[in-house]
């Protein structure tokens, strides 16, 4: 079993899942490797304690989760609940007050030429209108020392083909969102964080989002992909984090989670949702706790 | 750096934008240079001088291009996906500094010799070929001005984040600063303000102006979230 | 309220609530206060010699070589100037023979050899035959066509008359002038003055030299030599005499031979340099303009950002309405910002100019008020102009550097040295730059030879027809946008 959770953040009241971490209540950093080496080694983003405050709104509270390879890792949770902070914060482009965020052992902005190790796709891509989709991949391939190959490897991969030498500026949002996709998946990388990537996708394109990220999950990458859609998620993931007030209030697999929620009444994800957000309760895997708050 | 570069110039060279814009400063230099040619009156000192007065025009749409090259992927959010692609913030604006400082040079010196051709063609005898010394160093002064006015722009618009304000805020600095000198009538305050006017021969004032400018743009991309 | 106050309305509560464009305005304000400052302290002229001031009120120049004996009540002067010579710089170190148009020899009373002091005079001039002249600012053409060399100038109690003949039979008037509160003696006598050159683009000091015969004299006139010497030599509008010259007179067989240097003219911006404007106090014009400009084309292009303009024209269909409304309410915060700002700014750097020595040319009330309310309808046309730019261009960049480029560049142009005055008069009339014209408060004078360029702060349009000129352009741009604006998709 690899280590989910090794390292703890003072404060967090919560209890690891599996007792390979250090003692609780000791104060770890994730940057001394001595004490974290599983974390560093893991493939997958490892997410520790991130606490982070816009002006008086604390937008991250202790955020810790980790997104395992092979997996869909659904992130969900109401409005403001930290979701894209989190994902901005594990792409290096928000910094925090507290808490590391690590991508393969190694914090986003160490990595060089990231999108062979991440392919992140945020709010939908943003291009210039006046650009065309493939040249906005191109220059991003360039970016990463890539080639026009992979460049209509990519825009194949995403189903761009017939748009992709038009103006960016034209496109809808379901296709800024392949556009996104494309430009996800440019570096082959082994992790994959995509923030709403069903956002304004035509039916067609929920059924091949869903197959995309199935089989992305299948080749063994990490994919994490947050989203509102809880029926979507039922579907599609294998495993969910919560996210409530700046924190992971739930994390466990959705079986799991169907499971312990129900108790035998046939609940869907959306009722577990449901339940656990308005509650502010607490879930993960292996303990039956419901803290109240 | 290398790929950061190449990105650099395929952004630059893949919307329409930078082209026209470099078109439109070698085009409003010349004519205005050409126009002030051949209105001005006493073809006596000078007239290499005379025949550059288009920079003061041609700077403004170097102005244009330069906020945009960073002001822009503000504007529609790509600047996240630049940052996600290249996390190295210094690397991306000294990448974007670069090809702007060398489109910027080639389009400079296409406008400079033009206004210099356009000079000698309506005033034949008073503006000196490139071979005399002061307009060689005329002519690279007023090239160097522009690519100086040019990272002036991309540190303001890095510090500003949006174009209109950094547009109006280095337009400002290079406009309303020589009016001004012209009024101010204390002679050491006179003296004061021309010394600390971007101009093109005052390329070190020029150049401290964009390096505080890029400085405190890279300070402020390091420090700040995306 | 009507439809129409609603879209108003609307537009009010959107501006409001944008805290950038809000600062924008007030920053506007503030920018022409804090440059009304800069301009008040950055000037320290305590202890210069001070402004001679004319029976008007106004600023003048008065230094010329006056050959003098005081005269009690009435009398008369009567004398030929059969030459007027005048040399202007060749170089440096020379002299040249030229014409200086407005040199000037010929007969003088004046109450007193004070700077500043009433006077009237009858002369010959270097280009504009006779002319009769009192009071610095009043100027009467003498007999035309005739090159009358015979000047004669009577008083009879505060009148002066002066005549001009070319025969000396047959004497024409040129005019007769009250100076209010001459006293009983005044002096009287011959005069030579010799106003600086306009040469190009800019001007340099002559010196003019005159022969007098025939000299006669009526009434009771002091006895004793005549006395010469040179009135206002220490004035801030005498340039000086050019390189070894200078005033002097002679007498041989009734014969004068007078050289002199100056002028008795209003002064004018050439002529006073160090005097300051309301204009140049109002400096910030030019940096609050900028910050209407970026507000205004703002307001509109981030509308087209983020799509909030269909939500506006959903809520207001009708197009140009919405357009007249963003105007209205743009316009009138500018208006305010420019006014609050100008109000503040004038008698502040007034008062610093005072505090720090500097003679500011004077005005009237109504003109600071013009000036003042020409500030803010600038300020609120301008952003009427940026705001039409920005939905024609539906960009920022270019709406923000168009309008600065069409307003401010103009300006700076003019204010070449090496532009033509045609050329800087023309873009003074033509550009949107024109409405600058409302800062003016200088008067151009005939009778002054100088440089009357927008740069020196003479403009060719009157202030309300200069501001027309950049009316036009805003309602014209308003006009392209409304058109454009029903054509386009939002």
């Amino acid at each position: 079993m690899p280590c989910v959770r090794p390292c703890q953040i003072p404060g967090s009241s919560r209890v690891a899942a599996a007792a390979t971490g250090p003692e609780p209540g000791a104060a770890y950093n994730l940057r001394h490797e001595s004490n974290c080496e599983l974390a560093l080694s893991a493939p997958g983003i490892v997410v520790a304690g991130l606490r982070k405050r816009y002006g008086t709104v604390l937008a991250l509270d202790g955020m810790s989760f980790s997104v395992r390879p092979g997996q869909v890792t659904g992130f969900v949770g109401p409005n403001g609940a930290g979701k894209s902070t989190t994902m901005r914060v594990i792409l290096g482009l928000d910094a925090v007050e507290e808490g590391t965020a690590l991508i393969g052992g190694l914090p986003y902005r160490g990595l060089r030429h990231p999108l062979h190790h991440v392919g992140s796709l945020l709010d939908a891509a943003a291009p210039h209108p006046g650009r065309s989709g493939r040249n906005h991949l191109l220059w991003l391939a360039h970016s990463q020392g890539l080639d026009v190959r992979r460049v209509d490897r990519v825009i194949e991969q995403a189903g761009l083909a017939p748009a992709a030498r038009r103006k960016a500026g034209g496109y809808s949002l379901g296709m800024r969102q392949r556009l996104g996709i494309a430009a996800a998946l440019l570096g082959d990388p082994p992790v994959v964080l995509l923030d709403e990537p069903f956002n304004g996708m035509d039916p067609d394109g929920i059924v091949w989002m869903r197959g995309l990220l199935r089989s992305l999950a299948s080749e063994g990458r990490a994919v994490l992909v947050s989203s509102h859609l809880m029926g979507e998620m039922q579907h599609t993931a294998d495993h969910l984090v919560v996210a409530g007030r700046g924190r992971a209030i739930a994390d466990a697999s959705v079986a799991e989670l169907i499971a312990a929620a129900s108790r035998g009444n046939g609940a869907t994800l959306e009722d577990v949702y449901l339940r656990l957000t308005r509650e502010a309760v607490e879930f993960r895997t292996g303990t039956s706790t419901e803290d109240r708050k | 750096m290398r790929p950061a570069l190449h990105a650099e110039w395929t952004k630059a060279r893949t919307v329409a934008g930078p082209l026209w814009l470099l078109l439109g400063t070698i085009a409003a230099t010349v004519a205005l240079s050409a126009g002030a040619v051949s209105v001005a009156r006493c073809p006596c000192g000078d007239m290499a001088e005379v025949s550059l007065i288009g920079v003061d025009l041609g700077q403004a749409l170097v102005v244009i291009l330069a906020v945009l090259v960073i002001a822009g992927e503000y504007g529609t959010g790509m600047i996240r996906t630049t940052l996600t692609a290249m996390p190295h913030r210094s690397t991306v604006l000294a990448a974007k500094a670069a090809v702007l400082t060398g489109i910027v040079a080639a389009a400079g010196t296409v406008a400079v010799l033009g206004s210099l051709l356009a000079g000698r063609l309506i005033l034949p005898g008073h503006v000196q070929p490139l071979t005399d010394g002061p307009t060689l160093r005329t002519a690279l002064a007023a090239i160097l001005y522009l690519t100086l006015i040019a990272l002036l722009g991309l540190g303001v618009a890095t510090a500003v984040r949006d174009s209109a304000t950094s547009i109006g805020t280095v337009l400002g600095l290079l406009y309303v600063f020589p009016v001004l000198s012209q009024t101010i009538g204390d002679q050491h305050w006179q003296r004061l303000l021309q010394r600390i006017t971007p101009m093109p021969d005052h390329l070190g004032v020029t150049a401290a102006w964009a390096g505080a400018a890029l400085l405190s743009g890279a300070l402020l991309l390091h420090l700040r979230d995306a | 309220m009507s439809a129409f106050a609603h879209v108003v309305h609307a537009e009010w509560t959107k501006f409001r609530t944008v805290r950038g464009w809000v600062a924008g305005m007030v920053a506007a304000a503030l920018l022409l206060v804090v440059f009304a400052l800069l301009a008040g302290v950055s000037s320290d002229q305590k202890g210069a010699p001070p402004v001679p001031i004319g029976p008007d009120g106004g600023p003048v120049t008065d230094s010329f070589y006056f050959v003098h004996r005081p005269l009690t009540g009435d009398g008369a002067i009567t004398a030929s100037v059969p030459a007027l010579k005048s040399s202007i710089p060749a170089d440096p170190e020379h002299l040249r023979p030229g014409t200086v148009p407005w040199a000037k020899a010929g007969l003088i009373v004046k109450e007193s050899t004070r700077p500043g002091a009433r006077y009237a005079a009858i002369m010959v001039t270097g280009g504009h035959g006779v002319r009769m002249q009192d009071g610095y600012v009043h100027d009467t053409a003498g007999p035309a066509g005739v090159s009358a060399r015979l000047l004669r100038l009577e008083r009879s109690g505060d009148a002066i008359t002066g005549y001009a003949s070319a025969d000396g039979a047959h004497w024409t008037k040129v005019g007769t002038v009250h100076l209010r509160g001459l006293g009983p003696t005044a002096q009287g006598g011959l005069f030579v003055a010799s106003p600086p050159s306009v040469q190009g683009m800019g001007t340099s000091g002559s010196v003019s030299t005159a022969a007098f015969g025939n000299l006669r004299v009526q009434g009771h006139w002091a006895p004793g030599d005549w006395t010469g010497g040179q009135v206002g030599a220490e004035s801030p509008g005498f340039a000086g005499y050019p390189a070894n010259t200078s005033g002097a007179f002679t007498e041989s067989g009734g014969r004068f031979t007078v050289t002199g240097a100056g002028d008795m003219a209003p002064a004018v911006r050439e002529t006073l340099p160090t005097g300051g404007t309301l204009g140049e106090i109002l400096t910030g014009t030019f940096a609050a303009l900028i910050a209407v400009i970026v507000v205004a084309a703002l307001s509109v292009t981030t509308e087209y950002r983020s799509g909030l303009v269909r939500v506006t024209l959903a809520a207001g269909p009708g197009r140009s309405r919405v357009l007249a409304a963003k105007a209205i309410v743009l316009g009138a915060v500018a208006f305010v910002a420019g006014l609050v700002g100008a109000a503040v700014a004038v008698p502040l750097g007034l008062h610093l100019a005072e505090a720090n020595g500097v003679y500011v040319f004077p005005v009237t009330a109504a003109t600071e008020v013009r000036v003042v309310l020409g500030v803010a309808a600038l300020l609120a046309t301008v952003s009427v102009l940026a705001l039409s730019a920005g939905a024609v261009f539906r960009h920022s960049a270019g709406a923000v550097t168009t309008v600065v480029v069409a307003v401010v560049l103009p300006y700076i142009l003019m204010a070449i040295p090496f532009m033509p005055a045609s050329v800087s008069t023309w873009l003074a009339r033509v550009t949107p730059g024109a409405a600058f014209a409302v800062l003016q408060t200088l008067v151009p004078y005939h009778q002054v030879a100088s440089i009357y360029t927008p740069y020196e702060g003479y403009y060719p349009l009157a202030p309300w027809a200069g501001f027309a000129v950049l009316a036009g352009y805003a309602m014209g741009a308003l006009a392209v946008a409304a058109v454009l604006l029903h054509r386009r998709d939002a």
